[in-house]
């Protein structure tokens, strides 16, 4: 029994996880992953380990399954919209994906 | 004349101290490409000893003194910590080519306190045997906070101002149907959308989440635990077995850390330009030298002591390098962290440790 989802990626700093995480909630995302990460973005190369100083520095990745697109659509705008503009981030969409192995999402 | 070579040759003396050779030792380290890396957690692990062992004892000490006598030296830290933003403001934020927030923000973060450099300027007051009342170290929250305040009003006033003299700001659906989202190069061209705190209203900057946020803050935390301890609780035992002899060694290991990470932001500092550089090189020794100002005021009128005096300046010297940056980045997040973080981790750290302590020592040495 497998269940159509969407998945949203959300790569960004590690400081707006909780208000990140409070968008995703509100718009009725049963739940999410946070990975940490690393890479090269517009702004500059980002290693995945831990910065030596201050998390400030950390990057994460966030992915949330939703049941449809729009929600998913709602989320990105919203982060986007609060964050992007002066912190470094990307959100993209993976649509039709097949949920195997759970009860509920 | 002999006042000045009395100076010199304490100042050179002070110079080989360990503290100042590891930092030294880091940064060659770091330069010649070394992949010598002391592993994260233990750089936070030693932070957060010697600032329980700062607090503990400085409680231990509290509990039989006069904490009155802390009230002038107090408020002479809040007024420094609010001068130098505004020394800032008034300064690097008018250079060109600068931008009026990473101003700001880099001297938020040059007010703010940094818990090491605090360890720092202790264990060289205890090595040259200056004595220093219990509770300087507690002067730490009085000029961190207000500085870090005093930041992000300014930066919210500066961009609410830009904004009502902006053209026309997209408002957010247009902004949302104009152009695909994707990760805005800095500065967004249409003026600064403020999303710091609180987020519905801009223009308005609610002061008690800043400050929530600072005492939560990894290093205060740590210290004021270690005040309360040492104040409530009778800890001398495990602080003279393990916490003090413990102290100087970790010091040595967290300033090869410092010295590391201050030649791994030089690439950045020379992103943000160089005249951060040059703010980031004079504006430590000139807050220490304004604090050295306020205390010896504090020395004449209350007898504040010299070692208590050098310890304001210290304070006033260092830029924190832990719990302020993840501050200002929330409170005004349109300044560039390259900027701000470059400049305090890059220069203005080392300075103050490798110049500032050893100069503001052999001051108040020359003047006792």
């Amino acid at each position: 029994m497998t269940q159509q989802a969407s998945k949203l990626v959300i790569v960004t700093e590690k400081l707006l996880l909780k208000k990140i995480a409070k968008i995703i909630d509100e718009a009725g995302a049963t739940g999410y992953t946070v990975v940490d990460a690393g890479g090269k973005g517009s702004r500059n190369v980002r290693s995945s380990g831990q910065p030596t100083i201050s998390d400030t520095y950390s990057n994460i990745k966030i992915e949330v399954l939703t049941p449809n697109r729009d929600m998913a659509v709602k989320i990105s705008d919203e982060v986007a919209a609060q964050f992007f503009d002066d912190y470094s981030g990307i959100a993209y969409l993976c649509s039709v994906m097949e949920v195997l192995h759970a009860h509920k999402f | 004349m002999d006042f000045l070579s009395d100076f010199f040759t304490l100042f050179l003396g002070k110079l080989q101290s360990p503290t100042l050779g590891f930092l030294i030792g880091g940064v060659v380290v770091a330069a010649v490409n070394s992949r010598l890396a002391i592993p994260d957690p233990i750089y936070k692990f030693i932070v957060f000893m010697l600032l329980i062992k700062v607090g503990l004892s400085g409680g231990i000490a509290i509990r039989n003194a006069n904490l009155l006598e802390m009230l002038l030296p107090a408020v002479f830290a809040m007024i420094v910590g609010i001068l130098i933003v505004f020394i800032g403001r008034y300064t690097l934020a008018k250079l060109p080519k600068v931008k009026v927030v990473d101003a700001i923000a880099t001297a938020g973060l040059f007010g703010a306190v940094s818990g090491s450099t605090l360890a720092a300027g202790l264990t060289i007051l205890e090595s040259e045997s200056i004595t220093y009342e219990p509770w300087a170290a507690a002067l730490y929250p009085f000029m961190d906070i207000p500085a870090l305040v005093t930041a992000i009003v300014l930066a919210s006033i500066y961009i609410s101002k830009q904004r009502d003299t902006a053209d026309e700001a997209l408002s957010k659906q247009e902004y949302l149907s104009k152009q695909p989202v994707t990760a805005g190069g800095y500065p967004s061209e249409q003026g600064i959308t403020a999303s710091g705190y609180p987020r519905k209203q801009p223009e308005r900057v609610k002061i008690w989440p800043i400050v929530k946020e600072s005492l939560q803050g990894s290093a205060l935390s740590a210290l004021l635990l270690g005040l309360a301890l040492g104040i409530l609780t009778r800890p001398e035992s495990v602080y003279e077995s393990f916490f003090d002899p413990l102290f100087r060694g970790l010091l040595s290991i967290l300033m090869l850390v410092m010295g590391m990470e201050a030649a791994a932001r030089i690439g950045e500092l020379r992103k943000a330009g160089q005249w951060y550089a040059l703010y980031a090189f004079f504006a430590p020794l000139l807050h220490g030298f304004i604090a050295f100002g306020f205390g010896m005021i504090a020395h004449y009128t209350t007898e504040f002591s010299l070692g208590g005096v050098v310890i304001l300046a210290v304070i006033a010297a260092s830029s924190s390098d832990i719990s302020g940056p993840p501050t200002l980045r929330a409170g005004i997040p349109s300044a560039n962290p390259s900027a701000y973080i470059g400049s305090s981790t890059a220069v203005g750290t080392p300075v103050a440790l490798a110049l500032g302590i050893p100069l503001f020592i052999s001051l108040a040495q020359a003047l006792g």
